[in-house]
């Protein structure tokens, strides 16, 4: 085995075509995004080059804020409600006094497997504002707070990512699951040992052990946010107006409907900028506190 | 015998990847070949193959397209019509065609798309063949805009003429609320709404999750005030909105706030829509005139339409011949890499009018893209002779519709906005003018 890993050529060799794919599928398209974001370009005709032109306009976009603003708040709504309810789910199935775990892991993880196109539709019947579970719950429970979740401005963009975290919380929970199941139970042996609580052994041990795990976690969950596109498009068409814009809605209206790719490349590396700069800044803060 | 093992394996490494790509180029040559074949097969014995990307899903298209492409059997045996229906994805695999070198020989598409081809040079510019001339001549008043482009070229032959935008009502409901008609103000559709949301009934259902139909609720109250609708916001090359526009928004406004539109309106699609008028929840419902076929089936003579209101009754009288509805240039267009491009045009001049023909005669519509010689024929509902009896001979003048994208999306988003609560009618113009004085500068 050792000769094998001393064998570069060989190394080498094996990796080459996972290489070219990798960098065929997503090395060069980046590239490409970048270059032709210098462009104004309709996707067909001859490409001219504007220099910044593109992203000078794209500062003076209101619909950049919007979107900017909307996939931050879907960030934050993935990131609390995945991550802390998850983790809470995961601890409880975790414990061994919690009856039947097994059937509750899978429900868990069902919504997960169903089609966002079903799951929204089911949102969008429960949303109603007329006919919908939701308000009538809230009639039914006397809390005066009817709302019409998905043509308010305010309201919809934060409904909308509820209905993401809800159906994705599955996913973060099994790796929050796996994370747990995977601290040698020794440890929390000795924390009761030395008197700690449950919950104490939990904050104190499980969780601060758990860092690689919530990493990935949260990188997932924020850069899902600032790329969510498929609910808006389904739940609202990004409306009322403009209101559920993200940066990916962005793109598809200026490339898809307006035929302005040389623009929507410059969204995009916006989008792409975005993703890698969270995910540095994840990375540098949780390597921080391990130093 | 590791090295050996090593050297199988990029072997067979490679290979796989050399498969691959043999298979992707494959596609290719086929295609050159089958091009090459109906290109080559015009030697008078076999027939002319003619590929054509046009829509065919439902009845209001399938079945004129049919009866064009049977028409076309008699006219040019020598031609066969291969269809390849298209998708309601924005012209997205018509795009992928283009950029692909693959377009049919005909194909249908709209104003925005067409523009983006004129650039490209994947659409034939028609102007100086006789068939555009004689599609001219036979060209129905009022459509002049679809056929002639902004810039004056000639890209498609329209197949559709003007498609009335109405506001349907339900006569039963009205009667019983006590709601007199003909609704001519703005005023007393407001009142309207009030009275038939006290009695339960949803005032107006609108499938305003599709931004469209609130533009064309729009551009109907624009047309009141300004004859020439949407065209004034690039002809004049306006920085702001004009004071039509703007007062068309307050109306809007004033609609929204007095209740015709459901709460949940934005979210609404066509379906729920027209479901709610149909099983008699909703008491107006808004949509093209394609509607009054399905419409008179569902609810018989219970059902009627009206003309949009105005500020007064005077404006209303002397507005009723101001019509909303000329469109942007459109129809059947023809790539200019077909191997038959001559044959092309022929076939795509007479499909459109032997499509329009079929729209005429058998459904009823009255103004389609040419003249048609043949009577009306099939069994026209009420409701679409009123349109030919009482419409038609009173038109003033035809609106025209914006060309420009970016304006046109800024009002779709903006005219959808009017339709929320807390949406003023300043962030209206403000959102407009913002693009106006951007594109018209």
């Amino acid at each position: 085995m050792n000769r094998y890993l001393s064998n570069k050529k060989a190394i080498a060799l094996f990796l080459l075509p996972a290489l070219l794919i990798y960098s065929v599928v997503i090395i060069y398209p980046v590239l490409q995004t970048v270059y032709r974001s210098f462009f104004n370009w309709d996707g067909l005709s001859t490409a001219t080059w504007n220099g910044l032109s593109n992203y000078r306009d794209l500062l003076e976009d209101p619909l950049l804020i919007t979107s900017l603003r909307n996939g931050l708040l879907f960030a934050l709504v993935l990131a609390v409600f995945q991550i802390g309810l998850g983790t809470v789910l995961a601890l409880a199935c975790a414990d061994p006094r919690i009856k039947g775990r097994k059937l509750l892991k899978t429900s868990y993880f069902i919504p997960v497997v169903l089609s966002v196109t079903v799951v929204c539709q089911l949102w969008i019947a429960m949303y109603d504002p007329t006919n919908g579970l939701i308000n009538r719950l809230f009639n039914l429970l006397h809390i005066p707070y009817q709302q019409n979740w998905l043509t308010s401005p305010t309201v919809s963009i934060i409904a909308i990512a509820f209905v993401n975290a809800w159906q994705f919380m599955g996913y973060q929970f099994s790796l929050l699951y796996a994370g747990v199941k995977s601290i040698p139970e020794q440890y929390m042996e000795a924390a009761t040992i030395d008197g700690c609580s449950k919950w104490m052994a939990h904050r104190k041990v499980t969780i601060p052990l758990m860092k690689e795990t919530y990493k990935f976690c949260l990188i997932v969950a924020i850069t899902s946010g600032i790329g969510a596109f498929v609910q808006m498009l389904i739940m609202t068409s990004g409306g009322p107006g403009t209101s559920n814009y993200t940066l990916t809605y962005m793109i598809y209206r200026y490339a898809f409907m307006e035929s302005n790719y040389g623009y929507a490349c410059a969204v995009s590396v916006v989008l792409v900028s975005l993703s890698l700069l969270a995910t540095v800044i994840i990375n540098k803060t949780f390597d921080r506190k391990e130093a | 015998m590791k090295r050996k093992y090593v050297k199988a394996l990029s072997v067979l490494a490679a290979l796989s990847l050399t498969i691959s790509l043999t298979a992707c180029g494959g596609n290719k040559s086929d295609n050159t070949a089958s091009s090459a074949n109906s290109g080559g097969a015009n030697d008078g014995t076999k027939k002319i193959q003619i590929k054509i990307y046009a829509q065919h899903f439902d009845e209001d298209t399938s079945k004129p397209f049919d009866y064009a492409v049977e028409e076309l059997k008699k006219e040019m045996p020598n031609v066969e019509i291969v269809l390849d229906e298209a998708v309601q994805d924005g012209y997205q695999k018509l795009k992928t065609y283009a950029a692909t070198g693959n377009m049919p020989d005909i194909y249908e598409t709209d104003w925005t798309t067409l523009q983006t081809f004129a650039k490209s040079k994947n659409v034939e510019l028609l102007d100086s063949y006789p068939e555009t001339a004689d599609f001219k001549s036979k060209l129905n008043t009022g459509l002049e805009s679809r056929l002639t482009a902004p810039d004056g070229h000639v890209y498609a032959f329209p197949y559709t003429g003007i498609e009335f935008q109405l506001l349907y009502y339900n006569k039963d409901i009205f009667q019983k609320v006590g709601i007199q008609t003909p609704i001519k103000t703005i005023d007393q559709l407001a009142d309207a709404s009030k009275k038939l949301s006290a009695a339960g009934y949803t005032p107006m259902a609108i499938f305003a999750k599709e931004k469209w139909i609130t533009t064309a609720f729009y551009a109907g109250l624009v047309t009141r005030e300004d004859a020439k609708g949407f065209g004034d916001l690039e002809a004049g090359k306006p920085n702001a909105l004009p004071t039509a526009f703007v007062t068309a928004a307050e109306q809007m406004k004033k609609l929204q706030e007095a209740g015709l539109f459901d709460a949940n309106a934005t979210n609404t699609n066509y379906d729920q829509a027209s479901s709610q008028f149909f099983s008699g929840k909703a008491a107006m419902f808004v949509n093209g005139q394609w509607e009054i076929y399905s419409s008179t089936e569902k609810l018989g003579d219970k059902v009627d339409w009206m003309y949009w209101p105005a500020k007064d009754e005077a404006t209303y009288d002397s507005s009723k011949g101001f019509i909303n509805g000329a469109g942007s240039p459109g129809g059947f267009s023809v790539s200019p890499s077909s191997k038959n491009k001559e044959t092309a045009v022929k076939v795509a001049s007479f499909l459109a009018q032997k499509y329009s023909e079929y729209k005429y005669s058998v459904l009823g519509s009255p103004i389609v893209s040419v003249k048609v010689d043949k009577p009306m024929t099939g069994e026209v509902p009420p409701m679409m002779k009123r349109i030919a009896d009482e419409v038609l001979p009173n038109v003033k003048s035809y609106a025209t519709a914006v060309n420009n994208v970016q304006i046109k999306n800024v009002v779709d988003d903006n005219t959808q906005n009017l339709l929320v609560s807390g949406f003023t009618v300043k962030q209206f113009t403000d959102n407009v003018n913002r693009i106006l004085a951007k594109e018209n500068k």
